[in-house]
């Protein structure tokens, strides 16, 4: 550009006034032309030092507008922007899963960082001292895998899950070529404890049964958090549990057995175990059983709830009774008539049936579904569907009355005893801690025919066929069950299910701490197999090691004082009532 | 405003040593800049650097206390618990040996606390006794 530039001449400098009111385009174009032509102006001015200056200036000002920009964001970013400069965005005990604990903390399974032994054989110096020293820190390496890897031509993998222990010995050895890559790992520490409640992990981390499996994405979200996953279960409870079970089965040489414990009032499932513990099955869920007299219950509870009869309705017990070419007959027969509640404590299956049969088909199937005996439990962990009669003749009704032509799964049994102990509201059973937010119990009969039921199973305990399951001071009260199993489709008296179904504290009002104790005992090899004998005791046994956990005290009742003497029943002998 | 506007241009073209001011002033701005952008930057890596160790050293610690958890739990699993107290001979206290906190004194009263007896000492001719004892 020169002072003889063609353009400078026509081109006039733009003024404020004009520069105002111009689209901003065409401002800058002028703008820049302005600069462009500064020489020219210079020179035409006699001042051609200013030519330079100016472009410096204006170059310099916008890069000082420019670096003024990006230093203030780089400060903001650096200083100012929330989590900036913080390091990772993820918690710093962030897991694949949550740690999975009991209800007060007590670790239930968890990630272990582990590793992989890698073995590169181009950097190991001396392959068969090395094999001989792998070998001696770690007898658990397969000898295959190790001279494969050795004698291979690439880096392998030898053994993984290596325990942070076994990986310090193997690194002790400093070897050449010898390297670990951590792998994130699920550990349940309880072993066989609990195992059927918690479940198990795939190697991607996903759950595959039970709680691991029912709360996985839970489980997922609180591991991001780096926080633990609570669930219902006591592992003290679980423990006594098990214990007491495993107790139970060994002394009646059974084949199976199933113990669960739950809360009433929420539906929480405290403690649940299934026998053998080695079995992957678990009986609690995936087995159905009919469980014979246990069902005497729900049939007169029926019958009260119905209002067709009350404890002193009279049932004729005298003799067998005939149902067509069917006859029924009692296993412990009193032949005669009997009020509602002797028919309970003896455990007639006359009289049920007679109250079955009275009710009728429609009544009985009402009850039944109420209870939840005709569908699958509404539980976390997928369960066994029950086997329900297809045709309500008065021949099934009888059966049904006495537990026998209905095959339920354990967690329904609990489910429908705690329906009818906490004041007839139905709450299905939950793991989770607190029970399930999103339902509400359901009424299935009223709560006087709760307390009745509840009065009725206390003194079957104290006078009925539940004796041995009493526990001094813990009000115990429930039912006992026998029956036997059907072995290529006839009954046979050789393969026998024992139950108890029990609850304490069994007084107090409607609404109070509760918790329900159901053993059932599959195939018990000593006699008698009755309920009564194999699996009662093992009921009042835990409740007696539980109450202390889950704070029920002991106290005396109308039939039993706190250390569990026996109180005289009260004998009018002057005839005054007092 | 031609006033104002040659009062500009003359403040404009003030220089020093024959640098205009502005730019000086303009330079020292840029190199304020510079560094405070450099001392923000070096502060908030530094600052990141830390807390990203300190992350680091949470993991770890959070892996140890996971891996002491679980030998905890281990070690308190109830089969085995159960078992050695068995072993030792130990069991489930029967219910007539049992008391809540409330019995312990009906089942020991707590004895009566002796009378302090302050034997008095043989006080010196003419001194009054320091303790009076009571009787």
């Amino acid at each position: 550009m020169s002072a003889h530039d063609p353009h400078v001449g026509p081109r006039p400098a733009p003024s404020w006034g004009v520069r105002r009111f111009t689209p901003s385009w065409r401002w800058l174009t002028e703008a820049m032309w302005w600069v462009e032509h500064a020489f020219g102006r210079a020179h035409a001015n006699a001042r051609p030092e200013e030519d330079t200056r100016v472009r410096i200036f204006v170059i310099l000002s916008v890069f000082s507008f420019v670096f003024t920009c990006l230093t203030l964001g780089a400060i903001h970013a650096a200083l100012l922007t929330a989590g900036a400069g913080s390091g990772a965005q993820t918690h710093p005990n962030a897991v694949v899963r949550a740690d999975m604990v009991d209800r007060n903390g007590a670790l239930l399974a968890t990630n272990i960082v582990h590793y992989g032994l890698y073995i590169d054989p181009a950097q190991v110096w001396d392959r068969r001292a090395a094999a001989a020293q792998i070998r001696r820190a770690l007898p658990r390496v397969s000898r295959t895998r190790l001279q494969n890897a050795l004698y291979g031509d690439r880096r392998l993998l030898v053994v993984n899950r290596l325990t942070p222990r076994e990986k310090v010995a193997i690194h002790n050895l400093a070897l050449g070529g010898v390297s670990f890559e951590p792998e994130d790992v699920r550990v349940h520490p309880l072993g066989e404890s609990a195992r059927h409640v918690v479940g198990s992990v795939d190697t991607g981390g996903v759950g595959l049964s039970a709680a691991e499996r029912a709360f996985n994405d839970e489980i997922r979200a609180a591991g991001a958090r780096g926080e633990s996953f609570q669930i219902s279960i006591d592992l003290r409870v679980q423990g006594v549990l098990e214990n007491e079970l495993a107790a139970a089965a060994e002394a009646t040489q059974a084949k199976g057995a199933v113990g669960i414990i739950t809360d009433v009032q929420t539906g929480e499932v405290l403690g649940m175990a299934s026998w053998p513990a080695s079995n992957s099955r678990n009986l609690a869920t995936a087995a159905t059983y009919e469980m014979g007299s246990v069902f005497k219950t729900f049939t007169v509870a029926a019958a009260i709830d119905t209002g067709r009869a009350d404890m002193n309705t009279l049932l004729d017990a005298s003799e067998a009774l005939q149902i067509g070419s069917r006859r029924i007959t009692d296993f412990h027969a009193q032949n005669k008539v009997m009020t509602l509640e002797e028919v309970y404590l003896h455990s007639s299956n006359i009289g049920t049936s007679r109250l079955s049969t009275e009710m009728g088909p429609r009544v009985m199937r009402d009850y039944f579904e109420r209870f939840g005996m005709m569908s699958r439990a509404p539980f976390e962990i997928p369960s066994e569907s029950p086997i329900v009669p297809n045709e309500w003749s008065d021949s099934t009704l009888a059966s049904l009355s006495f537990g026998y032509g209905i095959s339920i799964t354990p967690m329904q049994m609990a489910a429908a005893m705690g329906a009818l102990t906490n004041g007839g509201r139905f709450i299905p059973l939950t793991l989770r801690k607190g029970g399930r937010p999103d339902i509400r119990g359901r009424q299935i009969v009223s709560p006087e025919t709760s307390l009745t039921m509840l009065d009725l199973m206390r003194r079957n305990v104290v006078r009925g066929s539940g004796g041995r399951a009493e526990a001094p001071g813990l009000r115990v009260g429930g039912k006992t069950g026998s029956a036997n199993k059907s072995v290529n489709g006839r009954y046979s008296t050789a393969h026998a299910v024992g139950t108890f179904a029990g609850v304490f504290p069994a007084d107090g009002p409607v609404n109070a701490r509760r918790y329900q104790i159901l053993v059932l005992i599959d195939e018990p090899q000593t006699y008698p197999r009755t309920g009564g004998f194999v699996a009662a005791p093992a009921v009042g046994r835990i409740a007696d090691r539980i109450a202390g956990f889950v704070g029920v005290a002991r106290r005396a009742d109308p039939y039993r004082t706190a250390l569990g003497d026996r109180i005289p029943a009260f004998e009018d002998l002057e005839g005054d009532g007092r | 405003m031609n006033t104002a506007v040659a009062t500009l241009n003359r403040l404009f073209a003030w220089k020093i040593r024959g640098i205009r001011w502005v730019e000086i002033i303009g330079v020292l701005l840029v190199g304020a800049m510079v560094f405070s952008g450099y001392v923000a930057k070096a502060a908030a890596a530094r600052e990141s650097a830390r807390i990203s160790d300190l992350e680091r050293q949470i993991s770890d610690n959070g892996q140890r206390v996971r891996l002491l958890r679980a030998e905890v739990a281990r070690l308190e699993q109830p089969n085995r618990l159960e078992a050695l107290s068995r072993g030792a001979g130990l069991g489930p206290v029967d219910v007539h040996r049992q008391a809540t906190v409330g019995n312990l004194p009906g089942l020991a009263p707590i004895p009566e606390p002796r009378p302090v007896v302050i034997a008095p000492t043989p006080a010196a001719p003419g001194e009054t006794p320091a303790v009076e004892v009571e009787r």
